[in-house]
């Protein structure tokens, strides 16, 4: 979160997409897409393209579409890790 | 009425302030944006120097024609299962690519960046780890940045 402060500051509008996305906005990023994912796997299941290509195109288009700063973007794609 | 019995008493909790906001407009539709990604993950080449695992604040260049197969992480702050299986998981690079293809974004960046997040020190990632990467983000006039952490 800070580097993407450090980036959005800079003049590049930036979305972040998040594991944990309380704690992300608690830090004052200022786009997040939230789908729901363990962190390591922020854009998705590994070898399931179809979802990471989902995740990262619909995250593309928040980028665009967020117009408030700090809000979340909740994506309804759902990958649960065997541990 | 006044509630308040001492003056200028705080809370014994904790509790974390939500810094300023900061916020850069979009102005151009996304089919005629460069993207880049900028990963907290740990993502580097191969050929690159490893992340020191008990904190670091150095960050790599991932140039935008990477072949994924070329790419690992070192970073001590998070499981790696998945992403030693599949890279894209965490840096979706493969992804945008295609993304760019199907002229959903005008291309990925020339330029992309990995670093160690999720802890280390916080003071030099605000001071430089983070405007040394946007400086150069800047310069290569990125439209955008989409970042994976947290």
């Amino acid at each position: 979160m800070i580097v993407q402060r450090a980036i959005e500051e800079a003049g590049i509008p930036t979305i972040i997409i998040a594991a944990l996305p309380p704690v992300v906005r608690q830090n004052g990023s200022p786009r997040v897409s939230a789908p729901l994912v363990p962190m390591g796997a922020n854009a998705g299941e590994p070898n399931n393209p179809e979802m990471q290509r989902l995740i990262t195109k619909e995250t593309l288009e928040a980028l665009v579409s967020i117009e408030t700063p700090g809000r979340i973007k909740n994506l309804p794609y759902e990958y649960i890790a065997e541990i | 009425m006044s509630l308040t019995v001492v003056k200028g008493l705080q809370s014994e909790i904790f509790v974390p302030n939500t810094p300023p906001v900061v916020w850069t407009p979009v102005t151009k539709p996304l089919n005629e944006m460069v993207v880049a990604l900028v990963t907290a993950a740990g993502v580097h080449l191969k050929t690159d120097k490893r992340f020191n695992l008990a904190g670091d604040t150095s960050f790599r260049v991932i140039p935008g024609d990477t072949p994924s197969d070329q790419l690992m992480v070192s970073h001590g702050g998070y499981d790696n299962a998945d992403v030693n299986k599949d890279i894209n998981c965490m840096f979706p690079i493969d992804r945008m690519r295609e993304l760019a293809e199907e002229g959903v974004i005008k291309g990925l960046a020339p330029v992309n960046f990995g670093f160690m997040g999720g802890g280390g020190d916080v003071k030099v990632f605000t001071e430089e780890t983070g405007p040394q990467i946007a400086k150069q983000l800047k310069e290569e006039g990125v439209d955008a940045v989409l970042l994976t952490a947290g």
